[in-house]
């Protein structure tokens, strides 16, 4: 019996095969409707599976879209297994499929708002191109077909709809460090007139000096009297003024610091001695 | 004889590095042994690639992923079992375990046997999820093998996968015509997470969905998924570079399949080749580590400025100063060490970073320090002009590849006190300059003045004290 049964619907089904061999999917009393919530109007639309509908379907963030169709298996009206709208992005080709419920009879059905629509297509620029898929087991050929264009328009009130990508591993952008600004200087003939100018204050206190009665009249006393005291002492100041000039040009801290210690020993020993001469002078009333 | 001994051994170590880079214990888990033979051309690859294969029953009590805390294999293969579960030696922990332990899984489902709640919990660990039922069939009426299933539509035909992206190389290419085809019968579409670890290897069509033959079977309510949201063979690569596979129909690796006639339905050929073997092998071998393994061989920075010393890897740096770095790079394909070549659109890239980068660059190949077996990549730069302690860092991580993580550290010094311009070659220093040089002029004038200058009203002086 079960053997029979078997048979039978072996028979059945290479005969099935046999009548649809080359027959095709496809549909009938195609339509598209959008219904306001906000204002009651709506707008319809037939749908062919020849050719998309020539102007596009706006769908506004309240509004509810559904399609009817009557599907048929070579004119036949028949319940596919596959019936479904597929919304594609254009430029990713993301793609949402949304299930028709079809009936026995072939006519299916389905409503669409914002809100099933994923946000990935929604924030699509351009608009979303809208198929119908159907297709079943068995020979019979599938249908996809592209019908309309779907256009969103989001609630200008709303927060519109954002979507950030998911991370992926890949190259990032290049970063270049900005470095500071190198520190600049005045033009170069500005420092030079005030160079000059300050240089120029030497022979000014040079003249004034003069002109009050500078002289170097007691050389010979004092270098007579006290002759290495003096000389080591004027000496020791030059020698002082030379080591800081090498400090700024070639030494570091740790050579001048001994010699420093030394110049200073000298200027000490010999600056009591000489300076005691020019007291004596003083107290001679000679100064 | 000890000398031939170890030679034989020399031998005996180089046949055994020439597999994999992690190792060649494979173990493989049937409902029952005996299924082997239905495999056997895709374990006989397996056993001529080298692998060490063992074969255990989910039941088996001698099964055991570990041994004394160690991994007591390196692979594991996965074919569907009727069973629910899968018994205590392999419940969800001890396969998250393995892979966190650096162990690689290829799994493999069937859309007959309803997926074991083990699997599914591994599974939503990773962010895969199946279809709810733990089983579903994925179907396409546009493109199925009209010689085996006229009817059904579940054998799906499939061209080669195209690449993922445009700067990801393509580990499962393309046969050597492209008229061959994948062919994947009654399989299993997953859903997968968005996280960045996961990589479809392998995707359903445009026009495939996936159903429960038991429910839906008239009609489908409610779907679980369709197109190319469905991943028919999926991967996963984990930050320890373990890598995990869901392979959707363990049938297209059985014999029948590899290099089986078909028929694409309204093909133009009558009868078109499928590729499964080549497929199953690219597979396998991603999975086991024999492609798409990169290793680093060395990490060089030094000075690059002339006159200076050319130490290598100094650990210290002045601000502004011109650096050199270089990193060898070598991948494992199948047998070899060769030299890593990064994909076309894709750049290797160097960060200096104290916290964030301060310098991201790309590093290019030079020629000169690469051989067949290494590639060196370079960048030279300047210090940015901040002290600190940076890290030189390049953070390799792309589908398919294992991690490359290299991170130097060293440390940017100020400018020490002697290494700045002199002041008399700055021009807004010469005011000040001249200022300290008349300074010491007037002083050492004065100090002559003050000791050996006579007093010019000498005789005004002594006039008054008369």
């Amino acid at each position: 019996m079960r053997f029979l049964q078997s048979f039978t619907s072996a028979l059945l089904l290479a005969a099935a095969g046999t009548a649809h061999a080359a027959s095709a999917w496809g549909f009938d009393d195609g339509a598209v409707s959008v219904s306001k919530k906000a204002s009651d109007g709506s707008s319809k639309a037939k749908l062919s599976q020849k050719e998309p509908l020539s102007t596009p379907v706006s769908l506004g963030s309240t509004d509810a879209l559904k399609i009817t169709l009557t599907a048929k298996d070579n004119g036949k009206a028949k319940r596919p297994h596959q019936a479904f709208l597929v919304l594609r992005e254009q430029d990713s080709g993301l793609e949402a499929p949304f299930p028709l419920t079809v009936k026995e009879n072939g006519k299916a059905v389905v409503n669409i708002n914002q809100k099933e629509i994923p946000v990935q297509l929604l924030v699509s620029p351009k608009p979303l191109q809208a198929s119908i898929v159907i297709g079943s087991f068995g020979s019979a050929q599938g249908l996809n077909t592209h019908v309309f264009d779907l256009e969103t328009t989001t609630d200008p009130n709303a927060p519109p709809p954002s979507y950030e990508k998911p991370l992926r591993y890949g190259k990032r952008d290049e970063i270049y460090h900005i470095f500071r600004a190198d520190p600049r200087s005045p033009p170069k003939i500005i420092s030079l007139f005030f160079a000059l100018a300050v240089t120029a204050t030497v022979p000014a206190l040079f003249i004034g000096w003069i002109a009050l009665g500078a002289n170097a009249n007691h050389l010979t006393k004092a270098l007579g009297s006290s002759p290495l005291s003096h000389s080591l002492f004027f000496g020791s100041i030059v020698a002082m003024e030379f080591v800081f000039f090498l400090y700024y040009t070639t030494w570091n801290l740790f050579q001048v610091l001994p010699v420093i210690g030394i110049v200073g020993v000298v200027t000490i020993l010999s600056g009591t001695k000489a300076l005691s001469e020019v007291q004596s002078r003083r107290l001679a009333g000679e100064r | 004889m000890r000398s031939l001994l170890s030679v034989l051994l020399v031998v005996f170590v180089a046949v055994v590095s020439a597999i994999s880079t992690t190792g060649d214990r494979l173990l493989v888990i049937l409902e029952d042994v005996a299924d082997k033979a239905s495999y056997s051309t895709f374990l006989g690859d397996l056993e001529s690639r080298g692998f060490k294969i063992a074969f255990e029953t989910p039941k088996s009590e001698s099964l055991s992923l570990f041994h004394l805390g160690e991994r007591a294999y390196d692979h594991v293969i996965f074919f569907p079992t009727k069973s629910k579960g899968l018994g205590p030696n392999l419940t969800p922990q001890i396969l998250l375990q393995f892979i966190n332990a650096k162990g690689n899984i290829l799994l493999t489902l069937s859309s007959g046997t309803v997926a074991p709640t083990s699997f599914v919990s591994l599974l939503a660990e990773l962010d895969i999820q199946l279809p709810v039922d733990r089983t579903g069939l994925v179907v396409d009426h546009f493109s199925y093998d009209s010689a085996s299933a006229a009817d059904l539509h579940d054998v799906l035909l499939l061209p080669a996968p195209e690449n993922l992206r445009r700067d990801v190389k393509n580990f499962f290419g393309a046969a050597e015509s492209d008229d061959e085809v994948i062919a994947f019968p009654r399989g299993v579409g997953a859903a997968l997470g968005s996280g960045e670890l996961l990589t479809p290897i392998l995707r359903a069509p445009r026009t495939a969905y996936s159903y429960n033959p038991k429910e839906q079977a008239e009609v489908v309510d409610d779907l679980f998924g369709a197109g190319e949201q469905l991943a028919l063979v999926s991967a996963f690569q984990g930050r320890n570079s373990a890598r995990f596979t869901l392979v959707g129909s363990a049938e297209m690796l059985q014999d029948k399949w590899f290099d089986a006639k078909v028929k694409a339905v309204g093909g133009k050929s009558a009868t078109v080749q499928t590729f499964n073997r080549k497929f199953a092998k690219q597979v396998s071998g991603w999975t086991f580590q024999e492609i798409g393994v990169v290793r680093v061989n060395w990490i060089e920075h030094h000075l690059n400025e002339a006159g200076a010393s050319n130490e290598s890897n100094p650990a210290i740096y002045r601000i502004k100063n011109d650096v050199a770095y270089t990193i060898s790079l070598s991948e494992w394909s199948w047998s070899s060490w060769t030299a890593f070549k990064v994909p076309a659109n894709d750049e290797l890239q160097l960060e200096f970073s104290m916290l964030s980068p301060l310098h991201r660059l790309h590093l290019k190949l030079d020629p000169a320090q690469s051989s067949p077996e290494a590639a060196a990549y370079t960048v030279s730069f300047k210090a940015p002009d901040q002290h600190g302690i940076f890290n030189f860092k390049v953070n390799y991580k792309r589908p398919f590849l294992t991690n490359v993580e290299e991170k130097n550290t060293v440390s940017v010094r100020h400018m020490a006190h002697d290494e700045w311009p002199r002041s008399f070659v700055i021009s807004g220093a010469w005011p000040w300059i001249a200022g300290i040089g008349a300074t010491v002029t007037g002083w050492v004038a004065f100090c002559g003045l003050w000791m050996y200058s006579a007093s010019p009203d000498k005789k005004l002086a002594i006039k008054k004290t008369q």
